[in-house]
């Protein structure tokens, strides 16, 4: 975490000067928070002997660690290197927020699936918000250089950050791509829901599964209006960086109440 | 053996004295072969552009006759027969090497930092090759030359950003739009700065030229030249839907384009993004335009803004530019240059 902030910290710098330069000490510390983040993970595995994503805690620092991997593959590439500055910042946000003392239960009483869809589902929403939030990156990304050029200032040309119409097609894929996923996911929770209940358990509208048809269906929507009703560019955005800063700051609170999800 | 160089350029000389020394390139290697025939030079490179002419030399005379030998044999070569002052200058190590350096990075150049020169320079320098006219003491000045001049482009932004309006707009472009190939570009009132900003999108890839001007010929002209099609003025917002770049140069005393008036095309070309460039003094445009979403308006004076401050990013850059250069022509030399100033040397017999 402290090696994120310090990422963070430097992307504020790199922000400010308006991403002149190939920031390499930016991909360096995100590399170092990585090999971190990776050890911990492992070590935490290790010591539950099983996969580390059965709380909010593990599913939330998986999550970051989906994003700081593929950020840094992408880095690999010079042109996208600047990724990091957006993404170190949400990296942190997101680490912040897993260190809240009640995301980190003890793993309780679960339902016993006798299927691994559990795990595939988990995967499927995970890969959803990880794909939301590289989206969100490249709305913040656009908001940045589209302010530039709308306001005529210099750094717009020395910037490094892509032309604004390539970030909004990756803001676009990136959304399509996290609507599959939950969708995908979401289609899953029927059947697991029948095995709940064939254990005799009774199941009666989960928080968590209406918030995430929520979530779907403002994702859907954000889709919908720039595919039908050119609601394109900033709106768009706003739209996807906005949506996302909603998941980040509910989800954790849906998930505390989901009897399902203890 | 030392290096010598005698010449003229936009420094030192009006085009009208620069054009008389020019040599064709096809006249240079036999140019280069009585040079060395006379015993001026051991091995020479001859580079003549737009902006300067200077032979570089290489030389077992003393260097300082050896500078008016190359200086009396330009003037001879060419039958120029008018006073000569200041115009032709010559140079002799180290200022010779400095000057090689410097005119590879382009720091000599009319406009700073340009890289047009490095081409120029390096088929100077083959054509001297092939025909067997350079020899150890040029290959190594000009190889290193090349080489100092991609360190500077890689390790300082002397060569970044554009300093005219048309490359700047094209680079503008180039920040909204994901390619600009297939981007299809109109140009409102037929100006040169327009045409020249036409001209250099469309090299970039753009895909069409639609031009509008109320002299339907001029536009013609523009269109036989540059491809395209040309439209009546009054015609021109019919063909919005289709446009990515429009440059307007008209000489309209109102706006020609407002809000009220783009709003609507807007939304029938889906809100894509358009750039909006006013070139017109008086502005054809209204600058509430830049207020719509998607829509990027640039008038003169901002591309002009722009360009100026590359130019004066470049203009910083040069004491990193030359504090390599000096490193690198000390090392060549193999000797302390520390007390050199750079400056160059006086034109020879003044």
């Amino acid at each position: 975490m402290i090696v994120y902030g310090i990422s963070m910290l430097y992307s504020v710098f790199l922000w400010r000067r308006g991403f002149r330069k190939d920031d390499r000490i930016n991909y360096a510390l995100l590399v170092v928070a990585f090999a971190l983040h990776t050890t911990a993970m492992v070590l935490r595995g290790f010591s539950f002997q099983r996969c580390p994503i059965n709380n909010l805690y593990e599913a939330i620092t998986f999550l970051s660690w989906t994003i700081i991997a593929a950020y840094l593959v992408l880095g690999l590439f010079r042109k996208f290197r600047f990724i990091g500055a957006f993404a170190a910042p949400i990296l942190f946000a997101i680490g912040v927020f897993a260190l809240m003392p009640p995301l980190d239960k003890a793993h309780g009483p679960t339902p016993d699936f006798r299927t691994d869809w559990g795990s595939i589902h988990g995967t499927f929403i995970l890969l959803s918000c990880g794909a939301f939030g590289l989206s969100a990156i490249a709305g913040a990304m656009f908001l940045t250089q589209e302010h530039d050029l709308k306001f005529r200032k210099l750094r717009a040309m020395f910037s490094l950050l892509p032309p604004i119409q390539r970030l909004e097609t990756v803001m676009n894929r990136l959304l399509i791509s996290g609507i599959i996923f939950l969708t995908l996911g979401l289609a899953l929770a029927p059947a697991l829901i029948r095995e709940v209940e064939a254990q005799g358990k009774e199941f009666k509208g989960d928080p968590i599964l209406i918030y995430s048809i929520f979530i779907w269906a403002v994702y859907c929507l954000l889709w919908l209006a720039r595919w039908k009703f050119g609601q394109v560019g900033r709106r768009f955005a706003w739209g996807v960086v906005g949506s996302f800063a909603f998941l980040l700051l509910t989800f954790w609170g849906f998930i505390l109440i989901s009897p399902l999800h203890q | 053996m030392p290096i010598v160089v005698t010449g003229l350029s936009h420094r030192s000389s009006p085009v009208t004295v620069r054009e008389r020394f020019a040599f064709a390139e096809a006249r240079i290697p036999a140019t280069l072969q009585i040079l060395r025939d006379q015993g001026i030079a051991d091995e020479a490179v001859i580079l003549s552009t737009c902006n300067r002419v200077e032979i570089y030399a290489s030389t077992s005379l003393d260097p300082t006759a050896a500078a008016a030998e190359l200086r009396e044999f330009l003037v001879t070569i060419h039958d120029y027969r008018d006073p000569i002052t200041d115009e032709i200058y010559s140079l002799t190590e180290p200022h010779s090497i400095h000057h090689l350096f410097r005119v590879a990075c382009g720091l000599d150049s009319m406009v700073l930092g340009e890289t047009e020169i490095l081409g120029q320079l390096k088929k100077a320098y083959d054509l001297a090759l092939q025909h067997r006219h350079t020899g150890s003491r040029l290959n190594k000045a000009f190889q290193r030359a090349f080489n100092v001049a991609k360190q500077v482009r890689t390790e300082t932004s002397i060569q970044r950003g554009s300093i005219s309006v048309a490359s700047v707009a094209v680079e503008l472009a180039e920040k909204i739009f994901e390619t600009l190939d297939g981007r299809h570009v109109m140009v409102i009132g037929a100006g040169d700065t327009s045409e020249k900003t036409a001209r250099a999108l469309l090299s970039r890839g753009a895909k069409s030229l639609v031009v509008a001007n109320r002299s339907l010929e001029r536009a013609e002209a523009i269109v036989k030249e540059l491809g395209g099609r040309a439209v009546l003025f009054e015609n021109w917002s019919a063909e919005f839907g289709s446009i990515d770049i429009a440059i307007s140069s008209t000489s309209a005393t109102t706006h020609i384009l407002n809000r009220a008036k783009l709003e609507p095309l807007m939304k029938a070309r889906k809100n894509r993004p358009l750039l909006l460039i006013d070139i017109a003094v008086p502005r054809d445009i209204d600058p509430e335009v830049n207020l719509i979403p998607n829509v990027y308006l640039y008038n003169v004076d901002d591309l002009q803004s722009i360009a100026n401050d590359y130019l004066e990013q470049r203009k910083e850059e040069i004491v990193r530019c030359e504090k390599i250069i000096q490193d690198k022509a000390k090392a060549l030399l193999g000797q302390d240059s520390s007390g050199n100033s750079g400056k160059v040397r006086p034109a020879f017999g003044q």
